[in-house]
C-alpha cells in the first residue's frame, strides 16, 4: 500500500523533468525498481521508497539522500560496475545494475554499525596516536584499516569500455552556469555578435529557478521565465549549449576544461572538453550550507533544494510530514509548496530573526504553518531513519521536540567560487552576505548572479546582462554606453541579500557532521585546534575534513566559520580553504579518452613483418629487434659476417644544412674540425653537451659548396635542428637546416657479399677503387631510382648504406632482396646489429655512455679537435678540463676468464670491496666463439689483463670474473670493412 | 594516549639568540632540529618557517619511500632512511604510518631492463632487498596490470623492492615537530628570514621579519626556495632548477594496489594510500617556476598513461590534483654542504623529488655536520664542488630533460 | 596550460608547445682560459630568481624559433617589456 502510493508520482506538475509515460527499470540490490525517463538513479530509488543510500566511511552510520547535486558521498554507489558513482547526478537508464557500497550486511542492518559506538576512540587524528605500540601491532592494523577504508570496489580485470570523445572549442565568451544570470550573460554577449559557449552541469538549463512556481518575474512564474530564457538561448545560433557538462578545471588565459555525459542519442558516453576562450563569465550560483547540529546526517534530513526538486522536478512527495529548519527564503517557499502538494509541514524554524520576504510569511500564515524566528534544529532523533527533531532557540534556552519523517535543514547558501579561485581570483569574507565573495578578479573573468549574493530575479537578469557585456568588452568590443546602461539597471535592482550568520546550532552533545564523507565533526575541529592546528588548511589535513570524495563541497564554507567561531580572537575574519581541481570528481576514462598512440613506422614496416620481424617500440619508432625465435639472433649475425644482410635503418636522423655560415654552425656543435671536410667523403663526427658528454654521433658529408648532409642517431633526430639553433642563437649566422628524417629511408646492406648485391641493382662502377670505404656517392638504381650511398662500417663488414627517398623505399627494398636471394641474403635487426658492432668496439650512445661520461671516457677523444677554440665548440671547455683527469669511469673491453661461460648480464656491477663500474653490453661473439663485452670501470682498472669481478643480481656474493682486453675484439685492423 | 588537549608543539615567542637557526619548517629542517636536540644536545634551536610547517614539499609529495637508487653513494643513505621510520615512530610516540608494501618498478625497453639490473645488483651488493621480476610476476603482484602487448610500451619486466613503501607525510611533519618541541626546539611559524649576518667570515646573525637573532650557525633548509634564498641572502648561485611537479588522487577504493608501482617509461607512479585513494603523478613541467599550478595537459596525460598500464583505472575518478616544487640538480643528487662560503652557513637542498624519502637521514647527518663542524663521511660525495670538477654523481644515466643543455 | 607564451612568429600559444632554454646568460664565453668555475657558472649555475627573468624559449612544436621572453617565475606569466624595471 505504502509502496504503491510512492510509485505514484505527481504527474501533472508543470515543472516536471521526468516523463511519466516512459517507464524504465533498474536492478537494485537484487530487486527490479521502476522509474521514469528523466529520473536520476537517486530520484528513482527515493521514489521507490529507498531511504538509506550508503554507510559512512568511519562510523558506518546510515546515510540518505541529502542534496541532489553530488556534493557528498551519501549517494555513491556502484553503477554497472563503475564504483563511486554518484546516484544524484547519474541519469537512470533501463537495465542499469546498481548496488550500494561499503556495506557488509545490508544498508539497513550493517554488522559494522557498532563502529559508531567507538567514535570516542576515533578523535581527530586518532590514527597518528594508535596502533604503533607495540610495533608488531602495526602490520595487523594496516590490514584492518585497508579493508575498512575505501568505498567502491574495483574489479582488476574490468576495462570500462565506453564511447569516449574529446572536443577543443575556441570561443569568444565561455559562460559557466545555465541559470538565469548565466543565460542572460550568454544572450548579451551573443547579441553583440560574439561566439558563446554555455556550460551547464545539470542536464537542463534553468538553474535554481527551474523548479519554482511561486516566485515571479514580470508576472511570470520563475520556471516559465527561465524556460523562455532557455528557449531564446537555444534559438540563438552563436550560442553553443553544452549541458550535463560540469566544469572541472580553470587555467590561465581563460582555458576551461569540462566533461560531459552523453545520452544514448549522443555519439559519446563521456566527452572531454577543453575550451580556449577570450573571456569567461562565472555564473555558477550557490549550493546550500549544511546546518550543523547533532546527528545532522540521519536519513530523512535533506537540504531545501533536494526536497524541493524531489517534489517539483521528479514529482515525488519526499515524506508525509516534515519540519523545516532553514535560514533563507528559499526554505519558506519550499515549505509552502510542500504543504500545497499534501505534505504536512509541522513548523518552519528560521535561524533569522528578521529579513524574511513578507509575502512568504503571509503565505505560511494563510496555511497555518508556524514560523519560528530565531529557532533552529538542535538534535535529530532516530537511528536508521529520522523520527523527530528537537528544535531550540539560538541560545539553546528553550527547546521543543517534534516527531517527523523529514527534516529540511539548511544554514543558508554558499556560492560556488571554485572557478574564481582556480582562475587566480581572491576571495574575502563578506559580513553582509556571510559569503566568501570574489574580491579581486583576474583579467577577462566576470562573475554574476547568486555567486555575488544576489537573489532577486530582476537582479540576476541585470547582473547577467552586465557580465555578458563586460565579457564582450574583454573581447575587444567598445560597449561603454551599453555597459553604463546595464550598470544603472543593476544598481536599480535589489542588491545582495543578507545571509545567515549561523555557524552551528547551540548545544555540544552528539555528532554534528561538517563532512559526511570523512565522518568529520565539529568536535574534531575543536580537538585539532586544541592541539595547535590553527589554520583551516592544517585542520583539514589533521582531521581529513574536506578531503573525501566530495572534497570541500560540504565543509568548504562551514569549516572556516567554525574555526573563526572557535578562535580566541573573535575579530578575525574566516579564512577560506584551498580549492583544487577537478572541481567535480571526474572519471579517468573521460580524461584518457580513446587511445591515440602516436608511434612512427618506417616505410619498411610491413615488409619486415612479412619477413618475420619481431617489432619493438624504440622511442617513437617501431623497429625490428630480430627475425627469428633466437633471442641472440645468431643466424642473423652469421649471415652478416659470412654472407650478406639487410637492415632497415630508416630511423636515423637525416639533415641538410646549407648556407654561407653552415660550416661555422658545424664547427660549433661538432667536436671535430669541420673545416676539413672533403666533398663526398664521410666524416664520422660527434656532438657533446656542455659537460663534454657525447650526446650524438653520425656522419657529415659535404655535398656541395656550403652544403652538407648529416646523419644523427635515431633518438636525437627530433632535437637536432633545435640544438644547432640553440647553440648559435647569439650569432646571427646565415644557414638553413632541413630535417629529411622522414623524407628518406635507409637500407644497410652489410657483409662480405654486399658488393655483389649492390652491383646487381646498379650500373655504376662500385668497385673498391671507384667507391672506397668512407666515401659517399649518388647513384641511380636500375637506371632511374636516385639513392645516396655511403660506405660505412658500423657492423665491421663491407657495407653500403643507401639513403632512399621514402616513396621509393619499398621498391628498392624489394630490388635488393631479389638481388640477394640467390646468395641467401638475411634480414637482421637491432639485436644482431648490437652484437656485431660490439665485436668491433663501436659504442651506442646511452648504452656504453651515460650522463657523466665524456668523449674521452669512451675512447673517442680523437674525434675532438683541440685547436679550434675560436669556434667555441659546445663541450670544448669540459673536454679540455677532463682530457687527462684521473678518477673517471672509462670504457674497456673484456673477456670472461672462463671462455666457455655465458656472457654476463648487461648492467651487472663490477665490484671489489665497493662498486667499481658496470657491464655495458656483453654478448657471445660468434666470430671469437666466446663471450666478450664492454664495461665502464674506474680508471685504475683499465690496463689489459686486469681482473674484473662481476656481481650479477641474485649471485649472493659469488662473483664471476673477466679480464680486461684491448678492443676491438674483431678485425682490429679494420680490413673487412675496407674490402 | 589520546590526549586531545595538549598542543603537539608549542608556539613560544622568538628569542634574540639561538645556538642554531634553521630556515624552513619542512621535513629536512624539522628533522635536523630533532636530531640536533636528541643526538647532539643542542636544544637552543629556532626553526623559522615563513608560512606553516609542512606547507611546501612536505605536504605535497606522494610519500613513497625506497632504497633502490643507482649509485653506491646514495643507496646506503636511503637504506638508513628506511631503517629510521620504525625508530622514529617509537621515539616520537607518533604513528608515522610506515606502510611497508614494497615497490614495483616496470621496464618497457631493453635499456630499462639493463638499468634495473644495475640498480638491483647494486642494492643487493649493499644488502638491500631488490629483485628482478618477469611480467607474469609483475601481474601476480599487481593483478590489475595489463601485461599483454596492448599497451603502447608493453611491460618487459620489473624490479621489486620489498623494503620500500609509503609513509604518511603529514604525520612525519607533526611527529618531528612534536618531538623537537618536547626537547626545547622553538618552532616559529609565519616568520620570514630576510638576511644572514656575516662577520669576519663567520655567520653571526639572522634577520627576520620579527627582528634580529644572533646565532653562530644557520641551516638553509628551505626546500625548493633554498636556491633563491641562497642567492638573495648569500649571493650564492646553485646548479638548481626549480620545477613544478604534479600529483593527484582518486576517490577511495577498496584495496586494489598492494604495492607502489612506477614506470619510468610512462613517467608515472601509483600507490594506494591506507585510506584507499590511489595517489599518482610524476610529471614535471620543464620550465622553472615557483607556482604550484596544475595543468590540463598533465592530468590528461596522466590518465592516458595510467589506463594504458592499468585499464581498470578508467572506472575511477580523480578527485584532487595539486602541485609542489622540486629543486632539481644536473645529476639528480642533492647538495649538502657546510661552512661554505662562510663558517657557520649550512645548506641542504637539491633533493628534487627525493626530499621526502631522505628527510630523516639528511636530518641526522646534517645535525652531525652542524654539531661537529666537520662533514660526515657519508655526506662527502654531496658537495656542490662536484659540478665544477666535472664529477656528476651518476644517479641518473640518461641526460636530464629539464636542463637547457641537453 | 599552466603557461602561455607569445612566439614572435606564431603569436600566443599553449606553453607546452615550447621548450625552455635557460635564463639568458649572454653569448657563449671564450673557450680558451675558461676556468672550471667560470665554465660551471655558464653551464649549470642559476640565480633561481623568484621574479621576472629574461629567458630563452624555442617554439618546438611550431615554427622552431628561439626567442627571448620575459616571464615572472612567481606567476608563470609573460611580462610586457614596458613593465620590466
Amino acid at each position: 500500500m505504502k509502496r504503491n502510493l510512492l510509485m505514484n508520482r505527481l504527474e501533472h506538475l508543470p515543472t516536471l523533468r521526468i516523463q511519466p509515460r516512459q517507464t524504465l527499470t533498474i536492478r537494485y540490490n537484487g530487486k527490479n525498481l521502476r522509474g521514469y525517463a528523466g529520473d536520476t538513479v537517486a530520484s528513482l530509488l527515493y521514489g521507490c521508497g529507498e531511504r538509506i543510500f550508503s554507510r559512512s566511511l568511519k562510523y558506518r552510520r546510515p546515510r540518505g539522500l541529502y542534496s541532489l547535486d553530488g556534493e557528498c558521498s551519501n549517494a555513491m554507489m556502484s553503477v554497472d560496475g563503475w564504483p563511486n558513482t554518484n546516484a544524484e547526478t547519474t541519469p537512470a537508464r533501463h537495465g542499469m545494475v546498481v548496488t550500494p557500497q561499503n556495506v557488509v550486511g545490508s544498508l539497513e542492518w550493517d554488522p559494522m554499525g557498532w563502529m559508531d559506538h567507538l567514535a570516542f576512540v576515533m578523535p581527530a587524528g586518532f590514527y597518528y596516536k594508535l596502533f604503533h605500540k607495540p610495533a608488531r601491532l602495526w602490520p595487523l592494523a594496516i590490514k584492518g584499516i585497508r579493508q575498512a577504508a575505501g568505498l567502491g570496489k574495483l574489479q582488476p580485470e574490468a576495462t570500462f569500455d565506453c564511447r569516449c570523445d574529446a572536443i577543443y572549442p575556441n570561443t569568444d565568451v565561455c559562460v559557466v552556469g545555465g541559470g538565469p544570470a548565466g543565460m542572460s550573460a550568454a544572450l548579451a554577449a551573443a547579441e553583440n555578435g560574439l561566439r558563446v559557449v554555455l556550460l551547464e552541469a545539470r542536464p537542463h538549463l534553468g538553474g535554481f529557478c527551474d523548479y519554482r512556481v511561486r516566485a515571479e518575474k514580470g508576472g511570470m512564474p520563475l520556471y516559465q521565465w527561465v524556460g523562455a530564457l532557455a528557449d531564446e538561448v537555444r534559438a540563438t545560433e552563436n550560442i553553443r549549449v553544452l549541458t550535463h557538462a560540469p566544469v572541472v578545471g580553470v587555467y590561465p588565459d581563460q582555458r576551461i576544461t569540462a566533461f560531459q555525459r552523453g545520452s544514448a542519442a549522443d555519439v559519446f558516453d563521456l566527452r572531454y572538453i577543453e575550451i580556449a576562450a577570450t573571456s569567461v563569465v562565472v555564473a555558477t550560483g550557490c549550493i546550500e550550507r549544511p546546518l550543523l547540529f547533532a546527528s545532522n546526517d540521519r536519513p530523512g534530513i535533506m537540504q531545501i533544494g533536494c526536497a524541493h526538486r524531489l517534489l517539483h522536478t521528479y514529482g515525488i512527495r519526499p515524506a508525509a510530514n516534515a519540519v523545516f529548519s532553514v535560514a533563507h527564503d528559499l526554505g519558506l517557499e519550499a515549505a509552502i509548496d510542500m504543504h500545497d502538494q499534501g505534505v504536512t509541514v509541522h513548523c518552519v524554524a528560521d535561524a533569522r530573526e528578521d529579513g524574511q520576504d513578507p509575502q512568504m510569511l503571509s503565505a505560511l500564515a494563510q496555511r497555518g504553518i508556524p514560523h519560528w524566528r530565531g529557532w533552529v534544529a538542535q538534535v535529530a532523533h532516530g537511528r536508521r531513519q529520522l523520527r523527530g527533531v528537537t528544535l531550540s532557540n539560538l541560545t539553546g534556552t528553550f527547546k521543543k521536540r517534534i516527531g517527523c519523517e523529514l527534516l529540511v535543514a539548511s544554514a543558508g547558501l554558499t556560492p560556488l567560487t571554485g572557478l574564481v579561485t582556480l582562475a587566480g581570483g581572491a576571495l574575502a569574507f563578506d559580513h553582509h552576505t556571510g559569503f566568501f565573495l570574489p574580491q579581486r578578479l583576474p583579467p577577462a573573468v566576470q562573475v554574476c548572479g547568486r555567486i555575488r549574493g544576489l537573489h532577486d530575479p530582476s537582479s540576476l537578469s541585470a547582473d547577467g546582462t552586465l557580465a555578458g557585456l563586460r565579457a564582450a568588452a574583454d573581447c575587444g568590443l567598445n560597449l561603454n554606453r551599453e555597459i553604463a546602461r546595464a550598470e544603472a539597471a543593476g544598481a536599480a535592482a535589489p542588491g545582495a541579500v543578507r545571509g545567515s550568520k549561523l555557524a552551528m546550532a547551540p548545544g555540544k552533545g552528539g555528532k554534528a557532521f561538517l563532512c559526511f564523507d570523512e565522518d568529520g565533526t565539529v568536535k574534531h575541529v575543536q580537538q585539532a585546534m586544541a592541539q595547535g592546528f590553527d589554520v583551516p588548511e592544517l585542520i583539514k589535513r589533521f582531521t581529513s575534513i574536506g578531503t573525501g570524495p566530495g572534497q570541500g563541497g560540504m565543509p568548504g564554507h562551514n569549516l572556516p566559520l567554525v574555526v573563526a567561531h572557535s578562535q580566541a580572537s573573535p575579530d578575525s575574519d574566516p579564512q577560506p580553504t584551498t580549492i583544487r581541481p577537478p572541481l567535480v570528481a571526474t572519471p579517468i576514462a573521460a580524461y584518457a579518452g580513446g587511445k591515440h598512440d602516436m608511434a612512427k613506422r618506417t616505410p619498411m614496416h610491413a615488409e619486415q613483418l612479412t619477413a618475420g620481424g619481431r617489432m619493438e617500440r624504440v622511442g617513437e619508432w617501431y623497429r625490428a629487434r630480430r627475425f627469428g625465435a633466437d633471442p641472440g639472433a645468431q643466424d642473423e649475425i652469421i649471415g652478416v659476417r659470412t654472407n650478406v644482410g639487410l637492415l632497415d635503418a630508416s630511423t636515423l636522423g637525416k639533415f641538410r644544412i646549407f648556407g654561407p655560415d653552415a660550416v661555422k654552425a658545424l664547427q660549433r656543435v661538432y667536436v671535430g674540425d669541420m673545416t676539413r671536410t672533403v666533398p663526398f667523403r664521410t666524416k664520422y663526427a660527434a656532438m657533446c653537451n656542455e659537460d663534454g658528454c657525447v650526446i650524438d654521433d653520425g656522419v657529415v658529408i659535404q655535398t656541395g659548396e656550403n652544403d652538407y648532409y648529416i646523419t644523427t642517431s635515431t633518438g636525437r633526430a627530433g632535437q637536432t635542428v633545435e640544438w644547432f639553433r640553440y647553440h648559435t642563437r647569439y650569432d646571427s649566422w646565415d644557414y638553413h637546416m632541413v630535417n629529411l628524417t622522414d623524407a628518406f629511408g635507409v637500407i644497410n646492406i652489410a657483409g662480405p657479399n654486399a658488393r655483389q648485391v649492390l652491383a646487381a641493382v646498379t650500373d655504376a662502377d662500385i668497385s673498391n677503387e671507384a667507391f672506397a670505404f668512407s666515401t659517399c656517392r649518388d647513384l641511380l638504381l636500375r637506371g632511374d631510382v636516385p639513392v645516396r650511398a655511403m660506405r660505412l662500417g658500423f657492423v665491421g663488414e663491407l657495407s653500403y648504406e643507401l639513403h632512399v627517398p621514402a616513396s621509393y623505399m619499398a621498391a628498392v627494398w624489394q630490388m635488393v632482396e631479389t638481388a640477394g636471394q640467390s646468395l641467401g641474403i638475411v634480414h637482421f635487426g637491432l639485436e644482431a646489429q648490437s652484437t656485431l658492432r660490439m665485436e668491433k668496439g663501436h659504442v651506442i650512445l646511452g648504452s656504453e655512455s651515460e650522463q657523466r661520461t665524456t668523449l674521452h671516457d669512451i675512447g673517442l677523444g680523437f674525434l675532438w679537435c683541440r685547436t679550434k677554440p675560436e669556434a667555441k665548440t659546445v663541450g670544448g671547455a669540459a673536454l679540455r678540463h677532463t682530457a687527462d683527469q684521473p678518477g673517471r669511469l672509462k670504457l674497456v673491453g673484456f673477456k670472461m676468464e672462463d671462455p666457455r661461460s655465458r656472457a654476463p648480464r648487461d648492467g651487472s656491477p663490477i665490484v671489489d670491496a665497493r662498486i667499481r663500474g658496470y657491464v655495458c653490453t656483453a654478448r657471445f661473439s660468434h666470430a671469437l666463439q666466446e663471450p666478450v663485452g664492454m664495461a665502464l670501470v674506474d680508471d685504475d682498472l683499465v690496463r689489459p689483463n686486469t681482473r674484473l669481478g662481476i656481481y650479477e643480481d641474485g649471485c649472493n656474493g659469488t662473483l664471476r670474473h673477466a679480464m680486461v682486453v684491448p678492443m676491438p675484439f674483431y678485425d682490429p685492423k679494420g680490413l673487412r670493412m675496407r674490402m | 594516549m589520546l590526549n586531545q588537549r595538549k598542543r603537539l608543539w608549542d608556539a613560544p615567542p622568538l628569542k634574540s639568540h639561538y645556538d642554531a637557526v634553521i630556515i624552513g619548517g619542512g621535513l629536512h629542517g624539522l628533522a635536523t632540529a630533532y636530531f640536533l636536540a636528541t643526538r647532539h644536545d643542542i636544544r637552543d634551536i629556532a626553526v623559522i618557517e615563513k608560512r606553516y610547517i609542512g606547507y611546501g614539499g612536505a605536504g605535497r609529495n606522494t610519500a613513497i619511500v625506497r632504497a633502490n637508487q643507482r649509485t653506491q653513494e646514495n643507496v646506503p643513505l636511503y637504506k638508513e632512511a628506511l631503517d629510521l621510520w620504525p625508530v622514529l615512530t617509537r621515539e616520537l610516540d607518533f604513528n608515522l604510518m610506515f606502510y611497508n608494501c614494497g615497490n614495483l618498478n616496470l621496464a618497457h625497453s631493453e635499456a630499462a631492463l639493463k638499468a634495473m639490473r644495475l640498480q638491483t645488483a647494486t642494492a643487493q651488493f649493499h644488502g638491500v632487498d631488490s629483485q628482478l621480476v618477469t611480467p607474469a610476476e609483475c601481474k601476480a603482484l599487481i593483478p590489475a596490470l595489463d601485461i599483454s602487448d596492448r599497451p603502447s610500451y608493453p611491460i618487459l619486466g620489473g624490479m621489486f623492492h620489498p623494503p620500500g613503501g609509503i609513509v604518511r607525510h603529514d604525520a612525519v611533519v607533526w611527529g618531528l615537530a612534536k618531538g623537537a618541541s618536547r626537547k626545547g626546539v622553538r618552532i616559529h611559524q609565519g616568520v620570514e628570514v630576510t638576511g644572514i649576518g656575516v662577520q669576519k667570515g663567520k655567520v653571526d646573525s639572522v634577520e627576520t621579519t620579527l627582528g634580529r637573532i644572533s646565532t653562530p650557525r644557520v641551516l638553509n633548509a628551505a626546500g625548493a626556495y633554498s636556491a633563491a634564498l641562497a642567492n638573495r641572502l648569500m649571493g650564492i648561485c646553485l646548479p638548481i632548477s626549480v620545477l613544478t611537479i604534479q600529483a593527484m588522487v582518486t576517490q577511495p577504493l577498496k584495496p586494489l594496489l598492494d604495492h607502489v608501482i612506477s614506470s619510468g617509461g610512462y613517467h608515472i607512479y601509483a600507490n594506494q594510500t591506507l585510506k584507499g585513494e590511489i595517489a599518482t603523478g610524476a610529471h614535471m613541467d620543464r620550465w622553472p617556476n615557483y607556482t604550484t599550478q596544475t595543468s590540463a595537459h598533465y592530468i590528461k596525460h596522466q590518465a592516458e598513461a595510467l589506463t594504458d598500464l592499468l585499464p581498470c583505472m578508467r572506472g575511477v575518478k580523480f578527485m584532487r590534483t595539486w602541485a609542489g616544487l622540486a629543486d632539481m640538480t644536473p645529476d639528480m643528487a642533492p647538495i649538502m654542504t657546510g661552512n661554505d662560503p662562510v663558517e657557520g652557513y649550512y645548506q641542504d637542498c637539491g633533493w628534487g623529488y627525493f626530499g621526502f624519502k631522505s628527510c630523516t637521514v639528511a636530518g641526522k647527518y646534517m645535525a652531525q655536520y652542524m654539531a661537529t663542524g666537520s662533514c660526515p663521511d657519508i655526506l662527502l660525495p654531496f658537495d656542490q664542488k662536484r659540478f665544477e670538477a666535472h664529477r656528476l654523481m651518476g644517479e641518473t644515466a640518461a641526460l636530464v630533460s629539464y636542463s637547457a643543455d641537453n | 596550460m599552466a603557461l602561455s607564451l607569445t612566439c614572435p612568429i606564431c603569436g600566443l600559444r599553449n606553453g607546452y608547445e615550447f621548450r625552455f632554454g635557460g635564463a639568458d646568460k649572454g653569448p657563449r664565453p671564450l673557450e680558451e682560459g675558461l676556468t672550471p668555475a667560470q665554465w660551471c657558472a655558464y653551464a649549470h649555475l642559476n640565480t633561481c630568481v623568484a621574479g621576472v627573468q629574461l629567458e630563452w624559449w624555442n617554439h618546438k612544436d611550431g615554427c622552431g624559433t628561439w626567442f627571448v621572453a620575459r616571464r615572472d617565475t612567481r606567476s608563470n606569466r609573460e611580462v610586457p617589456k614596458e613593465d620590466v624595471q
